[in-house]
């Protein structure tokens, strides 16, 4: 385990290098991405030492990594901290993306079940169809989809979210749209991992056993094939991580929802490697820390069982 | 000479600082009802998270930091319809007869939001803050930080380093005033001496209550509510769901969504924004004047408005500044002659074998759109145009004042000379079309050293006539400022750009 802690914290330091330098290679840079249009060469030029942009990458990214450890993420083009930025915008991502796992979790769970009662039942074709035609719509369609019917139509949930002094959004409500709409392609996509894990361990030889004892299907299907399919089923949630926290960018701007999204799209339009760079650590921390609770709940399940 | 905002490819919209009024006209609705007090008003407006700043010198992308800063501090100057420019923290100037020196004499009764009064000392600290800033030589042009004093308690006196007749009208945006000795650590604390005072401020959400002893007269909001506003449509989203009251400069795309509603007001700002196409003067395929004249006249400017403002806007005829009380009204408009167009491109001995790029960025809704009519109306002159959309960055560092064909906006429509003297006086240093003309030079130089002001208006004239005859822009039309709002909103500011931002005499009716 801790060889693998080891080798995924490389792989974000890797990352982060890869974000400077890619920041790097756009065209234009943070000094000239936040200058006004009536700022002369030199103006920028001044602008760019004051940002320190004339250092060699490098540099600027050893820098901004030596603040990691006290949790200094640098300042952005604007001069504001990092920290500040991401302050509550993180929590807000970080608050509907879990509602939307734990949603997608328990909906794909329960269809994949459902589904795997009557092997090529009405049931199941319908939940497969379906699941298979959902994952293939983009956010953005669900997002607008949700927010005529359920905001602007019948004025049941508020259309967008707007926040308090606290940062947070001020109505609970606010967050179902938003979380409705990163749940449904994902819950499509976790579905299908969940009903093929099932098929799969449907027809291992203990399972096989369990069915010629004449136990119940629900009891064959919660005690022997479901603690089977649950390391494939933890590593399918385990991607959905990375997929909602992409999805969440759109979304939240449909939904004005005040997360990372709007703060990642707006630094790469400002060149901001810091404020690109922290998003990406902390996103990457995030996603890193659920690979590892997935593989923890592989060897938990695989090692009891051997 | 105008100060202009607004971050190179940052998409903004806060270029825009046209004509406003020192009292902001009635709304759409209920003009002449009499105003009534208390209310909160819950504005969205546009702004990045990533691009949030508390700095009133800083670098401003956010419409949403520029509205909250503009009503919890003030200008020496804010826009005005007629003139342009109105007195707000600096009740009137006066210029010495050279035009080169300008006293600000301090409104009676300002006081910052601590209580302590508006000092010379505090004028004289800002404006020396704002001109060390990177873009502080185009904020305040010609006017060096020595050249910032106080005399007395109550008058600031600015020397330019030329005649600059319109010299108050650069002090109408950034001029920002904070307390003197206000720290870099400390400005997001800094009082303010405007209408409104901070109650909090949270990732570019604010609350702002009433300032009961705003020098400038009775504020009518017990509060106003900033909401911060990724993309136009989210914000239309809230204000058709009742969330906000006001979605300040949405667009037309929303207002268009909007029409079917009758409980949602649109107010039209006109004169908001221009989208002129750059024609390249100094070389290339289009320096001769023949060329340009051409595609002024293949340019369908009635269906370019219809099509790309959606009818949010006027024809417009090649000369930038509009919104001026100066503009000339007499120059012909010019229309589109298709024959006349095929004729002089001839004359000119125009290469109609080639296909010319036109480069444009999607900075602004409508701009790539205005590239691609305007493509296709050129092609019945002949002209073969392909439209190539450039990354904003991309378009600003590579593009911008430098390519043969290109799209531009300017959010600043108020001042034909600010146009002259950013864009198109020979030593201009945004000169976007690399125009030369001495004739243009010499009008612009009189216009801007002459006090008189109908004698300037006369030598106005004539810059504007040079500017229409052979200038490097193609101006096809102006777009209106489009902000929506709930039906109970009224005293909203219906001039253009920066003028929107007075919302100190809106009232909610009951």
């Amino acid at each position: 385990m801790g060889a693998v802690v080891l080798k995924r914290a490389a792989l974000l330091v890797v990352l982060l290098a890869l974000v400077f330098l890619t920041v790097e290679l756009l065209p234009g840079d943070a000094a000239a991405a936040t200058s006004e249009r009536g700022e002369s060469a030199a103006d920028i030029e001044r602008r760019r030492e004051l940002l320190g942009l004339n250092r060699p990458v490098l540099e600027r990214f050893w820098d901004w990594m030596s603040g990691l450890p006290t949790a200094d993420l640098g300042t952005s083009a604007r001069g504001e901290k990092v920290t500040d930025l991401l302050s509550s915008a993180f929590p807000n991502t970080l608050v509907l993306g879990g509602l939307a796992l734990l949603l997608t979790a328990a909906l794909s769970l329960g269809l994949g079940c459902w589904a795997a009662l009557r092997p090529d039942g009405r049931v199941d074709r319908a939940v497969s169809g379906t699941a298979t035609a959902v994952l293939a719509l983009p956010e953005f369609v669900v997002a607008v989809a949700l927010l005529l019917v359920l905001s602007l139509w019948t004025g049941w949930l508020p259309a967008v979210t707007l926040t308090d002094a606290d940062g947070t959004p001020s109505d609970w409500t606010m967050l179902i749209l938003p979380a409705l709409a990163l749940t449904i392609p994902q819950t499509g996509w976790n579905t299908r991992i969940v009903r093929a894990a099932l098929a799969d361990e449907a027809r291992a030889p203990h399972v096989e056993t369990a069915v010629l004892d004449g136990l119940p299907p629900h009891r064959v299907l919660t005690h022997h094939v479901l603690p089977g399919a649950l390391p494939t089923v933890t590593a399918g949630l385990a991607t959905s991580t990375g997929m909602l926290l992409g999805g969440a960018v759109v979304v939240e701007t449909i939904f004005n929802y005040p997360g990372i999204g709007s703060v990642l799209a707006s630094a790469v339009t400002d060149r901001d490697s810091p404020v690109i760079a922290g998003v990406t650590a902390l996103a990457g921390a995030v996603i890193t820390g659920v690979l590892l609770l997935a593989d923890l709940v592989r060897d938990l399940t695989t090692g009891s069982r051997r | 000479m105008l100060w202009l905002g607004g971050a190179i490819g940052a998409g903004t919209l806060l270029t825009a600082c046209g004509g406003g009024d020192e009292e902001p006209a009635a709304s759409a609705t209920g003009g002449t009802a009499k105003p009534v007090k208390g209310g909160t008003l819950r504005v969205g407006a546009l702004g990045r998270a990533g691009a949030i700043t508390r700095d009133p010198h800083g670098s401003q992308a956010n419409e949403s930091d520029y509205l909250i800063l503009s009503l919890i501090y003030d200008t020496l100057t804010v826009p005005g319809a007629k003139p342009n420019t109105a007195p707000r923290l600096a009740a009137s100037w006066k210029a010495s007869d050279d035009l080169k020196t300008w006293r600000f004499t301090i409104a009676k009764g300002a006081k910052f939001h601590d209580g302590s009064p508006v000092t010379a000392e505090d004028l004289v600290f800002s404006l020396k803050r704002l001109r060390a800033t990177p873009a502080g030589a185009s904020r305040l042009p010609g006017i060096q930080e020595k050249n910032i004093t106080a005399e007395g308690t109550d008058t600031v006196v600015l020397v330019s380093d030329y005649a600059n007749a319109e010299l108050p009208l650069l002090t109408r945006l950034t001029t920002f005033v904070i307390p003197k000795g206000t720290t870099d650590k400390d400005i997001a604390k800094a009082p303010g001496t405007g209408p409104f005072k901070l109650d909090w401020f949270r990732g570019g959400n604010a609350r702002l209550v009433r300032n009961e002893d705003w020098y400038g007269g009775d504020v009518h909001l017990d509060a106003i509510e900033v909401k911060i506003f990724e993309s136009p449509q989210a914000m239309a989203s809230a204000l058709l769901a009742g969330q906000i009251d006001l979605a300040s400069n949405v667009g037309a795309v929303a207002a268009r969504t909007a029409e079917s509603r009758k409980d949602i007001q649109a107010v039209r700002r006109p004169n908001d924004m221009a989208m002129p196409i750059v024609m390249r003067t100094a070389d290339g395929p289009f320096a001769d004047a023949k060329v340009r004249e051409a595609l002024r006249l293949a340019v369908d400017r009635e269906a370019m408005v219809k099509q790309v403002l959606s009818g949010y806007g006027t024809v417009a005829n090649d000369i930038l500044g509009t919104g001026d009380p100066a503009f000339d009204k007499s120059i012909p408009q010019r229309t589109r002659d298709l024959a006349k167009a095929k004729e002089l491109l001839k004359e000119a001995k125009f290469d109609t074998s080639k296909t010319y790029e036109l480069y444009t960025t999607e900075d602004i809704s409508g701009l790539a759109e205005s590239a691609t009519l305007f493509a296709t109306q050129v092609r019945e002159a002949g002209v073969k145009v392909k439209v190539v959309k450039q990354e904003s960055g991309t378009f600003w560092d590579k593009t911008w004042l430098k390519g043969d064909l290109y799209t531009t906006y300017w959010g600043t429509n108020d001042s034909v000379v600010f146009f002259a003297s950013k864009t198109m006086v020979s030593d201009s240093g945004q000169n976007e079309a690399g125009w030369k003309d001495e004739a243009f030079d010499e009008a612009y130089e009189k216009a801007i050293g002459t006090a008189d002001a109908s004698a300037r208006t006369q030598l106005l004239k004539q810059l504007q006539q040079i500017e229409y005859d052979s200038s490097g822009y193609l101006l096809w039309g102006m777009a209106d400022g489009i902000d929506l709002a709930g039906a109970k909103v009224n005293g909203l500011p219906t001039l253009p750009g920066y003028g929107r931002v007075q919302l100190e005499q809106a009232w909610l009716a009951r």
